[in-house]
């Protein structure tokens, strides 16, 4: 073991700017790359939603083409993403679970003891990898599913309705969900808890609610945060009783708005 | 310069922190000492800004950390060993934490290099043994060449040689001029290390005082001597201008050493049946400083016999 060597030279005085948001986003950028399980929540994005959307094209294209299955071409064309979305969750609750877990957390706000800071630098680097993810994988599995839909005389191209749209709006969904797993990361700080209660809520009682009778149920389908988050993210639906995209985007960003807002307060409350 | 005045936590009913009050000096190792719980690591975490103060303030050097622009480059903060992602590197950690700061990335070398961490710079932290993370969570306290340093229980899990490291750094920071607070619940260590005591016990101040200061009060030897006639010697050792307490035929004398006890004995012609010098140690000081305050407190063992 070497003797301490304290006639190391001292750094040159700070900067101007100090811990402010812009150096926050930098150390939550080198952060979120210098683990493995960013690689790995983006891979599993990308392959799950590019690859099980081909798949499936490829699957039902013939009978697509023959007006078979009396579904909307359109809405099979994004198909993988309703099983990538799982990642997203996973991304964005482990952006703060992991930080609770292992005690990081505490680095963190010694290094940026601004909590409201801390928590815009997460949410722009989180939201920004996502919808660039989520742009990427619907770009792939446009590209991959159209190869056997063109086949059949049935293809999309970027200029059909809603194609466009639904690609970006893909990589907007994807964001908005890594944001809302987050909140309710920071709120649970628990990452099988935050994974599970927003799976839960997308998946199952997203579904559930449709059984309600009457408008109820038709509203509270049209509000869950998945239902109307995800219909921006497909040119069309299998389900005609969602609200129009842009509509239900504004609700879904509304919903993780609040949340997010609710996260931001109790961050800013409770002792790390 | 740390500076608390009233700080208090509460957790519901329980105070962690109790009305502290303590001026911490730089140019020296200011040791804070306390038993477990004591509410030594709650203080510390108020000072950086992780808990908030349910009253009373902490400042470093004037200001409230949260209000530091570059907090790093103010206090470096030794907190939790395991404040790290065990996924990441030893360099990633730093260099997370340097970006945050805009500390330049050729500081994380250099810092890695002082606590002699280089060579496993690229490795995964959760491979750390628990003194490596030690030293790597000293490596990032040092990270932003802070005039302010607070180590929480620095010396946990090092080995001997670890430890001499720590007391050695802490004590040619304090000699750079730098403001050093380090915690311990061991006294015999901050004995070595510093040169001022804040001695905190469940959630109080019980001592502030200079280290020296602390021995000489608290850590007084004693003559003791047994004898079958201890009425007389008492009586005798006492005109001597001796302070002396009886327990049975057992004496324990102060102000006078143990060969003018014999000789006053010898003298009179009284017998003695033992006649030696007790030290008591700086972990008895403590112990006895403490001893209302321990928070889970053992079943006292039968009184130990010297």
């Amino acid at each position: 073991m070497t003797a301490p060597a304290l006639t190391a030279p001292r750094t040159a005085p700070a900067p101007a700017g100090g811990a402010g948001l812009p150096r926050a986003l930098h150390a939550e950028w080198i952060k979120l790359w210098t683990v493995r399980s960013t690689g790995w929540s983006v891979a599993a994005m990308v392959a799950l939603g590019a690859g099980l959307t081909t798949l499936v094209c490829a699957l039902v294209a013939p009978d697509l083409a023959a007006g078979a299955t009396g579904e909307p071409v359109g809405a099979f064309i994004t198909w993988g993403l309703l099983f990538a979305q799982v990642t997203a969750v996973v991304l964005g609750a482990l952006t703060v679970t992991a930080e609770y877990g292992t005690g990081m957390i505490r680095a963190t706000l010694a290094a940026t003891p601004r909590r409201g800071t801390v928590l815009a630098a997460k949410a722009l680097v989180l939201s920004g990898t996502l919808f660039v993810a989520g742009v990427v994988t619907a770009v792939l599995g446009w590209l991959g599913g159209n190869a056997f839909l063109s086949a059949e005389g049935i293809g999309l191209s970027l200029g059909d309705d809603g194609m466009l749209r639904s690609l970006l709006g893909s990589g907007l969904y994807m964001a908005g969900l890594g944001l809302l797993a987050m909140a309710v990361g920071l709120l649970l700080r628990s990452t099988a808890a935050a994974v599970s209660v927003v799976l839960a809520l997308v998946f199952l009682v997203g579904n559930l609610v449709m059984l309600l009778p009457g408008s109820l149920g038709e509203w509270l389908t049209k509000l869950m945060p998945g239902n109307a988050g995800s219909r921006i993210a497909t040119p069309e639906s299998f389900n005609p009783m969602l609200l129009d995209p842009w509509p239900g985007f504004a609700v879904f960003a509304a919903e993780v708005a609040v949340v997010l807002a609710v996260a931001a307060v109790a961050f800013g409350r409770r002792d790390a | 310069m740390i500076v608390a005045s009233g700080l208090t936590k509460r957790y519901g009913d329980r105070v962690a922190v109790d009305r502290v009050s303590f001026t911490v000096r730089p140019g020296r190792v200011t040791g804070f000492l306390g038993p477990n719980g004591a509410g030594k690591s709650t203080t510390m975490r108020m000072v950086i800004g992780l808990d908030r103060p349910t009253e009373g303030s902490v400042t470093v050097d004037g200001i409230r950390y949260l209000d530091c622009p570059a907090p790093l480059r103010a206090v470096g903060a030794l907190l939790e060993a395991r404040a790290l992602h065990p996924g990441r590197t030893a360099w990633a950690h730093l260099r997370w934490m340097a970006a945050s700061n805009g500390i330049p990335a050729s500081r994380v070398d250099e810092v890695l290099g002082m606590v002699g961490l280089e060579a496993v710079a690229g490795q995964r932290v959760g491979r750390f043994s628990l003194g490596m993370g030690q030293r790597l969570g000293i490596a990032a306290a040092l990270l932003g060449d802070p005039p302010v340093v607070v180590l929480d229980e620095p010396v946990n899990g090092l080995d001997p040689e670890g430890i001499r490291w720590v007391r050695t750094l802490a004590r040619d920071l304090a000699a750079e001029g730098r403001t050093v607070l380090v915690s311990s619940h061991l006294m015999a260590e901050m004995a070595l290390t510093a040169d001022h005591l804040i001695v905190i016990g469940r959630g109080r101040v019980l001592a502030d005082l200079p280290t020296a200061d602390f021995i000489a009060e608290h850590a007084a030897s004693y003559v003791r001597v047994r004898t079958p006639q201890p009425a007389e010697l008492a009586a005798l050792l006492q005109r001597s201008g001796a302070d002396v307490t009886r327990d049975g035929d057992e004496l324990r004398v102060q102000g006078v050493d143990t060969a003018a006890t014999g000789e006053l004995a010898a003298g009179a012609g009284l017998v003695l049946h033992e006649l030696g010098l007790v030290r008591s140690s700086l972990e008895d000081a403590f112990m006895t400083l403490t001893a209302g305050s321990v928070e889970f407190a053992a079943a006292r063992p039968a009184e130990v016999t010297r």
